[in-house]
């Protein structure tokens, strides 16, 4: 069944950072702004108001928008219709912009230290030094 | 050196973070950092490193008379 969720274990703190990620994945189109209508596209999906919108159909998530609830903690939520999980890049969205996003929270600590990164790929994981 | 060492799993998108070579409560403001970007860790543990004093001593210099 057609339904928006919110994903409570997933949460990005940093604005700049999360819109940057999400551009790197892919989504080319991104509303941004406060209290943002989803759209409702079937009757199951109810009213959501969220921060930041993906458009339905950017990234292959065919039954409506993705969207960016933020929490009272000062997070971002990502909000998504169940059936776009699997649709969405592939159901490869939320680790794809986890790891988008965290890529960038290390560089960013980086240069709040002034230091150097070393990024390899051993295995199946990305690995970054930081030394400073 | 101070160093912090990240990985991140592309299949989760999961990042772990270990920070080698600073001592005391020094290696809790690294962890700030990036707390403040990635929000509370779901899991976080000290190192030894972490419960260490830096080595400090102290200095008396004589005055002059």
């Amino acid at each position: 069944m057609s339904k928006y969720m919110t994903f409570s274990e997933v949460a990005f703190k940093d604005r700049d950072l999360l819109i940057a990620a999400l551009k790197e994945v892919g989504c080319s189109y991104i509303r941004q702004g406060a209290d943002l209508e989803m759209g409702q596209y079937y009757s199951e999906q109810l009213k959501q108001k969220v921060a930041i919108v993906i458009p339905r159909g950017v990234i292959g998530n065919d039954y409506g928008d993705i969207g960016f609830e933020l929490t009272e903690s000062g997070e971002y939520r990502p909000v998504m219709d169940d059936l776009d999980r699997s649709r969405a890049l592939n159901g490869r969205f939320i680790p794809k912009l986890r790891s988008a996003y965290n890529e960038r929270v290390v560089s960013k600590v980086a240069a709040r230290l002034r230091g150097t990164v070393h990024r390899s790929v051993e295995g199946n994981v990305v690995k970054i030094k930081v030394r400073y | 050196m101070p160093e912090i060492n990240f990985t991140i799993d592309p299949q989760t998108g999961e990042m772990e973070m270990k920070v080698e070579g600073v001592q005391g409560l020094q290696c809790a403001d690294v962890a700030k950092i990036v707390t403040e970007l990635t929000g509370a860790p779901q899991q976080e543990e000290n190192t030894k490193e972490y419960y260490a004093r830096p080595n400090v001593k102290p200095q008396i210099q004589n005055k002059k008379v």
